[in-house]
């Protein structure tokens, strides 16, 4: 078992002059988002979040604006106080530390990307990169060697002397990436980092950033509302509406069976190719009494994508194998079924 | 096709007749009292497609200003009360004054003297005597006869200023009955959109508050300018017998025992504080001491030539040129000692404008109380006419160059402090957030992003600084400054027309070399971000 890095337990924020007040009426009465602003005028942030992210794991939170996302994230480094519940970073209950202690987390063990970048204008790239470092009061020769590597880790050698806004806004948030791994930190946060992007250049990050992250082993919290996204990059995903997370599971999870309406209605539009696995579709050797005689293999984590690929080259279905071992075939109506959304009639 | 037509119409005639429902309900809601009435003008004034007015409010012409008063429509109530009294009074001076008053008093004397002269001829026994009596006396009387006669035409030109008047009255009544009711309908369109403090309805409070102002102010005003000897009382202010019923028969007037008191005041608190003013003095002076060593002690061609050199640096060649043909018009007309000494004295009014002001400004940048608290002194810092608070500079710190930096420092402070705190407020609180999620504390937040997002707008503060303290030069030479200043003082009080015109270029000239290097600087800044 891999060790726990984030950990959140019930954790409750509400904004306003009366949020003791309200919290213990939430506790109380049990009332919801609407009577909580309409008695104690108070917006209710985030309503019981609780959930584990394991080393290395990339855990998206997805939810529309609004929901409460960037307010459930900041907890995680304490720019924002929960009302009520416990946040642990690895193993340590961050609401009990003290200042300096803090501000040391923040800038050793904690990277953050912000979705407009919040790069300083008036540095460098270079001296923006080193800014955790700085902070820390580390020397400027070992500064300035790391933030170059962090600039090469996201392609951006050669721009360490520009200022910010000499950048297109995909290589200022390369820019950000670098400086929240500038300090190689345990954690990532990542609040909607690519979504003031052009649609390209964000499908070009999200695979870079996808890349760097399982070589360089970050647990990160990412941020997006876009489920497209969350499921292209995300490990795991926690959906969030009006402060609830409703569901949290891997991408598959998700969308061959969403927890709510809610959760459906967003899943719909989204293409199964990627998400659904043969074995999820496959028919047992033995009840297949067809010929199979060179058929093509596959295995059993093979998306639906690439069964479709061998498929299309040969009438035989697919053959689907477990460590060498054939499980299954895969019929073409079996396949179609699958894309159309993984039912098995 | 016809009853197509009609039914058409019908349905559509019904529809509205539906929307008038729920308006009639809001129009009497916010009329009250006679609310019918209100429903059926507003209708007029809803359906009237030119500006022409189509209603006729009688009651509005005939109560006027307390028509208004009652429905709180206080515009209109002002207005014509003013229009309406202007009415009165030339009806009242019609009707009970006496224009021709002082001319048919002048002309009675003159016949009384005519009549006693031609007495004197009758009594007279000398030819001589006579004649010269009966001749005088024939002159009063043509003097007399011409007095009566304008007399009598001032007296019937009453009876046109009565008439004058009334017309007037009729005209304002009219005015009122025709515009009332769409003068209302617009405070009910403003009553829609704020419910809250749009006042609406007729209430007790505004008819009684309409009564008094109207008795107040009209019987007033009608008297006092109808009746030709008027009480004294409602010409001037009675100040005099007012302080004398305050302070007692033979105390002095108010004015005076403030005016005493406050000197006690602002003597006893000069005394008493005296070490801190004398300590405040003593540091401006040294501040000031520096800088004049600098200008004045050395050699006069380094400072011309730093001055030149940093014109070329911070603006350009252009710049350096007009430097240098100032610096020589200054030297050459023998000025250069004073001149270094405005500049020393201008000097270190802006640095310790800005030694004091950019901490402030972060501090109300930060804090809104404190901001809010500010304001209002800022405001009065800039306002106050430097005349007035140059007496209690003088009284708490004396007069000479130190106090005059310090009444410098109190116009031109307020830009630095006021920019500074826009700056910092106008720093993203994105980037902000970054540096505090990065482990940034308070004080590495401050000098690490705010301060330096800031500076463009804090230079901009230092420079408007810079201007305002130019522009005390001359007014700080008052109260014992000296420098170029002085020499403008002195040319004024001699009326020397030729030195104080020469005083005035070099001051001009020193402003807008300042001037020019700090512009130049800060376009060369702008250049660069
Ligand atoms: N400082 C604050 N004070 C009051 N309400 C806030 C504050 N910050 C966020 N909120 C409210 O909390 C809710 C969640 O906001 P946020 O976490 O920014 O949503 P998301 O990042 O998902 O778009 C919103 O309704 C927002 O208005
Ligand atoms: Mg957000």
């Amino acid at each position: 078992m891999t060790e726990t890095v984030v950990k959140l337990t019930d954790v409750w924020k509400i904004f306003g002059a009366r949020a003791e007040e309200a919290m213990t009426a939430v506790r109380n009465e049990g009332i919801g988002k609407p009577e909580v602003l309409e008695r104690f005028n108070c917006v209710v942030g985030v309503q019981g979040a609780t959930f584990e992210v394991p080393r290395g794991e990339i855990f998206c939170i997805m939810g529309l604006s609004g929901s409460g996302k960037s307010t459930l994230v900041r907890h995680i480094n304490r720019l924002i106080e929960p009302t009520s519940g416990k946040i642990e970073i690895l193993g340590h209950d961050v609401s009990q530390i003290s200042e300096t202690e803090l501000r040391r987390i923040r800038a050793q063990q904690i990277g953050m990307v912000f979705q407009h970048m919040a790069l300083m204008p008036h540095r460098s790239v270079r001296d923006n990169v080193a800014y955790p470092l700085e902070i820390r009061k580390v020397s400027k020769s070992k500064r300035w060697a790391v933030s170059d590597h962090a600039l090469g880790l996201v392609d951006l050698t050669g721009y360490e002397d520009r200022l910010p806004k000499e950048l297109s806004g995909g290589m200022q948030q390369r820019v950000g990436i670098a400086r929240a791994l500038a300090s190689d930190p345990e954690i990532l946060l990542m609040d909607e980092p690519f979504s003031a992007l052009d649609p390209l250049i964000r499908l070009q990050l999200q695979d870079q950033f996808k890349a760097l992250v399982a070589q360089l082993q970050k647990t990160t919290l990412f941020i997006t509302h876009d489920l497209d996204e969350a499921i292209r990059i995300g490990h795991r995903i926690a959906i969030m509406k009006d402060g609830v997370i409703v569901q949290i599971g891997t991408p598959e999870d998700i969308v061959m069976n969403p927890a709510d309406d809610y959760v459906r209605e967003f899943v719909q539009g989204i293409s199964k190719l990627k998400l659904v696995k043969a074995h999820s579709i496959m028919e047992p050797l033995d009840s297949y009494s067809g010929p199979t005689e060179g058929a093509p293999r596959a295995d059993e984590g093979a998306d639906l994508d690439q069964l479709i690929d061998l498929a299309v080259n040969t009438d035989l279905p697919v053959i689907i194998t477990d460590g060498g071992q054939d499980i299954g075939v895969v019929t073409k109506p079996r396949l179609l079924r699958g894309i159309q959304g993984g039912k098995n009639d | 096709m016809t009853d197509a037509t009609a039914e058409l119409k019908v349905t559509a005639a019904s529809d509205i007749e539906v929307d008038r429902d729920a308006l009639d309900q809001s129009i009497k809601e916010f009329a009250g009292p006679n609310g019918d009435y209100y429903v059926n003008a507003f209708h007029k004034i809803h359906d009237a497609t030119s500006a022409v007015p189509n209603t006729f409010n009688l009651w509005a012409a005939v109560l006027g200003p307390f028509w208004s008063a009652s429905r709180a429509i206080w515009g209109m109530f002002w207005t014509f009360l003013i229009l309406e009294i202007i009415a009165w009074v030339q009806i009242g001076r019609g009707a009970w004054g006496n224009p021709g008053a002082d001319l048919a008093e002048r002309a009675a004397r003159q016949q009384d003297r005519a009549n006693e002269l031609l007495g004197r001829a009758a009594d007279a026994t000398e030819q001589a005597d006579v004649d010269r009596f009966t001749k005088l006396a024939e002159n009063i009387q043509r003097a007399a006869d011409s007095s009566l006669e304008k007399a009598q035409a001032a007296q019937s030109e009453a009876l046109g200023i009565m008439i004058t008047g009334l017309l007037m009255l009729l005209v304002f009544k009219l005015v009122q009955g025709f515009y009332a009711d769409r003068i209302y309908e617009k405070q009910y369109s403003n009553w829609r959109i704020d419910p809250e403090s749009t006042e609406s309805g007729r209430s007790n409070r505004n008819i009684v508050l309409g009564a008094i102002l109207i008795a107040a102010i009209g019987p007033l005003i009608v008297y006092k300018f109808t009746v030709n000897a008027s009480l004294a009382m409602l010409d001037a202010f009675p100040e005099k017998e007012v302080s004398a019923l305050i302070l007692g028969e033979g105390q002095g007037t108010l004015f005076s025992t403030v005016a005493t008191w406050m000197e006690a005041q602002i003597d006893a608190a000069a005394l008493a504080g005296g070490d801190v003013f004398d300590g405040i003095v003593a540091g401006v002076r040294s501040v000031l001491d520096g800088l004049t060593i600098a200008l004045i002690g050395s050699p006069w061609p380094v400072v011309m030539l730093v001055i030149c050199v940093t014109a070329w640096r911070a603006a350009g060649p252009r710049v350096a040129i007009f430097t240098a043909s100032s610096l020589a018009y200054i030297a050459l007309l023998g000025y250069w000692d004073v001149a270094m000494e405005t500049v020393a004295l201008v000097g270190a009014a802006v640095l310790l404008c800005v030694a004091f002001g950019i901490p402030l400004g972060i501090w109300f940048g930060k804090s809104k109380r404190a901001y809010r608290a500010a304001e209002p002194v800022l405001d009065l810092m800039q306002t106050l006419p430097a005349f007035v608070y140059l007496i209690p500079i003088i009284a708490f710190f004396g007069t000479g160059n130190p106090p005059g930096i310090l009444a410098t420092i109190i116009f031109g402070m307020p830009p630095v402090i006021r920019l500074t705190a826009l700056g910092m407020r106008g720093v993203p609180e994105s980037i902000k957030e970054a540096a505090v999620a990065f482990g940034a504390s308070k004080w590495q937040l401050l000098k690490d992003v705010e301060v330096p997002l800031a500076s463009p707008s804090i230079m901009a503060g230092v420079n408007q600084t810079i201007l305002m303290c130019l522009s005390m030069v001359v007014i700080i030479s008052l109260i014992g400054g000296g420098g170029l200043g002085k020499e403008i003082l002195e040319a004024l009080q001699y009326a020397a027309k030729g030195p104080g015109l020469l005083g005035g270029f070099a001051i001009l000239f020193c402003a807008m070399v300042i001037d020019r290097i700090v512009q130049g600087a800060f376009r060369r800044e702008d250049e660069k971000v």
